[in-house]
């Protein structure tokens, strides 16, 4: 094909490496920068609905104003997702690892345990989850079962207590939600030689030490890719409940212009927090760079 | 006097041995402690994933009554399989199947070729921009749906395709839709640990470059496909979001929207019973919780069964694709 079109060796391999990603770029065009940038315009309008379509009349930053002073419920929203967000991705970044260190040794039924620790992910995305929340099956009967409230009042003060209850609660929702997760880390285990061990073994060291001195270390690309995950699907979860309400200023309100301004201010504000991240992580990232 | 140093050196190498012995039981005592501790651990955190699958299954197959009853935890008095039919009728098990299965399917085996596609490229050529790209297919991943479907809603109602699998099946086709650039990178970083002798005999030999990634590359990827088709299958089956926007009627309703919607009454039915039936009479109140579950059940059982084929395939092709990226 090159040769026709009187490309040089560079210049073709040039073409064939755009010819194998251009599909992808088409879509990125319809379905990344297109709407990307409509919905940047509307948020910048008022939108009327007319039987020849939308009608914007410009009136710049309104919307975006108004998400903050007006509505009631966007700031609120937007700050119990971010705490949770907060709270939960450390806990599943750490089950995570804690099960697949698990995973990664050596027994006797391995092979049943993985496919039962990759169970949530095949259930427990989207509907089905809020399905089974909704029932209680998500939470283990033995908070609410035993009393433990009850017992546990008796010595510490119920301020302290209950939220400490609702952690616990959303402890296995936590579980659930690091299967993903959990598989990232033991591909990243397989990759650790053992010879590394060995060696560390040689020298003296104990097997804690060897966690911190050479399993963290290596596995600290995969600790930066789970966590840029668990914050993106944290954001994004059908129960989310900051995007029930986009959704609902779009669908039932038929408010376009304000629900593409939510949109994007809540876009921004996961920016700023994976820009964070990328941040937090540069440094140790770039200590094991070039490892091979 | 040498008699005795001997005995004294027999009883010192004894004693030593006796040593060794005694330390290698403590050793093998540790580790069978250490091993019963383990299981101990894994089990439990099994149980806790395993733990509403059980809830449901136990759940389905009751009568009313055995769920109302407190005595009842999880073996139901009687077998009740009349909550399958019932529920199977409510979420329209067999067209919304029929939808499910277009969709998801469709969909996984589409993004499958495309998404590899373009992974091979990223992975395998050097060009300018290239950089900017990869940055790019991070950044799609990063987007929240809900940002861009307004313009996604109307841009796809223009063509005429609300109410058609299109909106899935078109994005599909071009190496997005669902978590599609999650899967460009999983092919990213397979194709890299390929070495490259293949493609160079195969390009020696005077193949193209087409040729040589449709008949060498590809069908070593493999491990690859079976982590993404997986993935895609089931994200897309589960997934309400977008079939709630693209399919509004319905005879196209998927699975998991009908089981929304049947949740949805069943919750009313119980809400309306409560604040009709006088409150005094405990346990009577009409519980649907049981057909419910027998419809998350036969929504999810298609998947679970897919899950349960491929598993084993499933886990060993996590190890090989070098999923963890860098």
């Amino acid at each position: 094909m090159g040769k026709k079109l009187g490309l040089s060796m560079r210049g073709r391999h040039i073409f064939e490496g755009y010819s194998f990603i251009s599909i992808w770029i088409v879509g990125f065009l319809l379905f990344m920068v297109i709407p990307l940038g409509q919905s940047f315009y509307y948020s910048l309008n008022n939108l009327e609905v007319t039987e020849k379509g939308l009608i914007p009349t410009y009136t710049g930053l309104t919307h975006y104003r108004a998400a903050f002073t007006t509505d009631i419920h966007f700031v609120p929203l937007l700050q119990s997702t971010l705490t949770t967000m907060l709270s939960q991705v450390p806990l599943i970044l750490i089950f995570a690892m804690f099960s697949a260190l698990l995973l990664n040794r050596q027994f006797r039924g391995r092979v049943l345990f993985r496919g039962i620790f990759f169970l949530p992910v095949i259930i427990a995305s989207g509907a089905i989850l809020r399905e089974l929340l909704e029932q209680g099956a998500a939470q283990l009967p033995i908070f609410n079962q035993y009393d433990l409230f009850g017992k546990l009042s008796a010595f510490i003060p119920e301020d302290i207590l209950e939220p400490l209850l609702e952690y616990a609660d959303s402890l296995t929702l936590v579980m659930w939600d690091s299967g993903v997760q959990i598989l990232i880390f033991i591909a990243g285990l397989q990759t650790i030689s053992p010879s590394l061990y060995e060696a560390a073994k040689c020298d003296g060291a104990t097997k804690w030490e060897s966690f911190w001195k050479i399993t963290f270390p290596m596995i600290m690309p995969m600790l930066f890719v789970n966590t840029l995950y668990s914050i993106v699907n944290s954001f994004t979860k059908t129960d989310n409940r900051i995007m029930d309400h986009i959704m609902n200023i779009v669908f039932r309100s038929n408010n376009y212009a304000y629900g593409s301004a939510m949109g994007w201010i809540y876009f921004i504000v996961i920016s700023v927090v994976l820009a964070i991240v990328f941040f937090v992580f540069r440094k140790s990232l770039s200590a094991t760079e070039g490892r091979g | 006097m040498n008699s005795t140093s001997a005995t004294e050196k027999f009883a010192g190498l004894q004693g030593k041995a006796e040593a060794v012995w005694k330390v290698s039981w403590v050793k093998r005592g540790r580790g069978i402690i250490g091993m019963v501790f383990f299981y101990l651990v894994i089990l439990s955190l099994a149980f806790v994933f395993v733990y509403p699958l059980l809830f449901m299954i136990s759940k389905s197959l009751m009568r009313p009554e055995d769920v109302a009853d407190a005595t009842i935890q999880w073996i139901p008095k009687r077998l009740n399989l009349e909550n399958y039919l019932i529920a199977g009728k409510a979420i329209n098990f067999w067209p919304g199947l029929l939808n499910s299965i277009i969709i998801s399917f469709g969909s996984a085996i589409l993004q499958v070729i495309s998404c590899s596609i373009v992974g091979y490229g990223f992975a395998r050529y050097r060009f300018p921009g290239q950089a900017l790209f990869l940055g790019m297919v991070v950044f799609t991943f990063l987007v929240p749906p809900q940002t861009i479907v307004v313009p996604l809603f109307t841009f796809f109602a223009d063509l005429g395709w609300i109410n058609t699998h299109l909106p899935f099946v078109f994005p599909a086709l071009l190496g997005h839709g669902l978590k599609g650039s999650l899967f460009v990178l999983i092919f990213i970083q397979f194709y890299r640990t390929l070495p490259n002798v293949l493609e160079e005999a195969a390009r020696i030999d005077g193949a193209g470059a087409f040729r040589t990634y449709w008949m060498i590359m590809f069908p070593l990827a493999k491990p690859a496909m079976l982590v993404v088709f997986l993935f895609s299958v089931v994200w897309h089956w589960n997934d309400l979001f977008e079939p709630s926007m693209y399919l509004l009627v319905p005879e196209y309703f998927n699975l998991a929207q009908n089981m929304a919607f049947f949740n949805g009454n069943a919750n009313l039915e119980i809400q309306q019973a409560s604040t009709s039936v006088s409150t005094g009479t405990l346990g009577m109140a009409p519980t649907l919780q049981n057909q419910v579950m027998a419809g998350v059940m036969l929504t999810i059982l298609p998947v679970l069964v897919l899950y349960l084929f491929t598993q084993r395939y499933f886990v060993e092709s996590v190890e090989r694709t070098g999923i963890a990226g860098e």
